[in-house]
């Protein structure tokens, strides 16, 4: 990472930082360095998912690696980082819930009442698909 | 100032209404895919019939094409680079790059679900089918949006008036948007091929 990257932002006469007098000061060669890595972290993901590691491990490094990935791009290449503090806020609040969606929907119908009561049987070899109420 | 931000006018924050727009309709879409994936993820274990997802999901093709969005997205952002240093050549040809990588994920998806289709999973052959297709299918769309979207950037930037002082920005939210699409397929693809079911 340049010099550059690490000073700080300008600000205008609000004390904000004045997110468009400047470019983000990445280079192209840190840009290419970045895409190889994300190129590296991808190409590690598919090695743990044929792993064969315990599935709780396996699931968290997935989650975690991804989760590194989303950010790095979040933050170098759609330059979040350089921007103003307001748009982290705004694109926060939309990860946020919709993340707490995912796990909220997911913790709902983890158990399924209909799998224990019998709801649905279980369908025997070669049998057709039984009718959904 | 730059010259690619000459016309832009005062807001109160500071920030161009355009690209507060953007990321926004951004954070907008984070509940919109927030709302496919958990439909997937309710759905996937329930079907009572086959084809699941072990049996057919094909990860060396998908990680092949995860490999090619993400070098879109690293000639995207060359693509922004270069339409902020002034340097138009850089840009047109990192969009062009851009563009051809798009249609290069369109085509292995568009493999992918002919595939799928022979082996007998369709919309409506299961709810793990289902929820596959739409979740997939409209991140697709979206990826075809974005090459539109790129396209008609590209051509305009060859007009004889290019894509006027606001050029930077323009591609700038283009980027946005492509590299939105581009962190939520990290999430489909973990979430739907590397975690075993």
């Amino acid at each position: 990472m340049s010099h550059e990257a690490h000073a700080p932002a300008h600000t205008d006469a609000h004390g904000a930082p004045a997110a468009h007098d400047e470019h983000p000061p990445t280079s192209i060669r840190e840009y290419g360095l970045i895409g190889l890595g994300l190129m590296a972290i991808t190409a590690v993901e598919l090695w743990v998912s044929y792993s064969g590691l315990a599935y709780g491990t396996l699931v968290a490094i997935l989650i975690v690696l991804s989760a590194f990935k989303f950010w790095v791009v979040v933050w170098m290449f759609m330059h979040l980082r350089f921007e103003h503090g307001l748009l982290t806020k705004l694109f926060s609040f939309g990860l946020i819930l919709g993340t707490a969606m995912i796990l909220a929907t997911t913790a709902l119908f983890w158990h399924d009442a209909t799998d224990s009561v019998g709801g649905i049987p279980e369908a025997a070899p070669g049998a057709a698909a039984p009718a959904k109420h | 100032m730059s010259a690619a931000h000459e016309t832009q006018h005062h807001t109160t924050t500071g920030i161009d209404n355009r690209k507060m727009l953007m990321w926004i309709f951004l954070a907008s879409e984070c509940l919109f895919f927030g709302a496919l994936i958990s439909t997937y993820l309710i759905f996937q274990g329930e079907s009572v019939v086959g084809p699941t997802p072990h049996e057919i999901l094909n990860i060396p093709v998908t990680s092949a094409s995860s490999f090619v969005l993400l070098m879109s997205s690293v000639t995207m952002v060359l693509a922004v680079y270069g339409a902020q240093h002034g340097r138009l050549g850089m840009m047109k040809l990192m969009l062009l790059a851009t563009i051809l990588l798009g249609i290069g994920f369109l085509g292995f998806q568009a493999y992918e679900f002919t595939e799928f289709v022979h082996e007998g999973l369709g919309l409506t052959t299961n709810q793990f089918g289902s929820s596959f297709f739409v979740l997939t299918g409209f991140h697709g769309t979206h990826v075809a949006v974005g090459v539109l979207y790129l396209l008609s950037l590209l051509v305009a930037s060859n007009r004889r008036t290019g894509l006027g002082a606001d050029r930077a920005l323009h591609i700038d939210l283009a980027g946005l948007y492509w590299h939105f699409v581009d962190v939520v397929w990290i999430v489909i693809f973990t979430i739907i091929y590397l975690i075993p079911h």
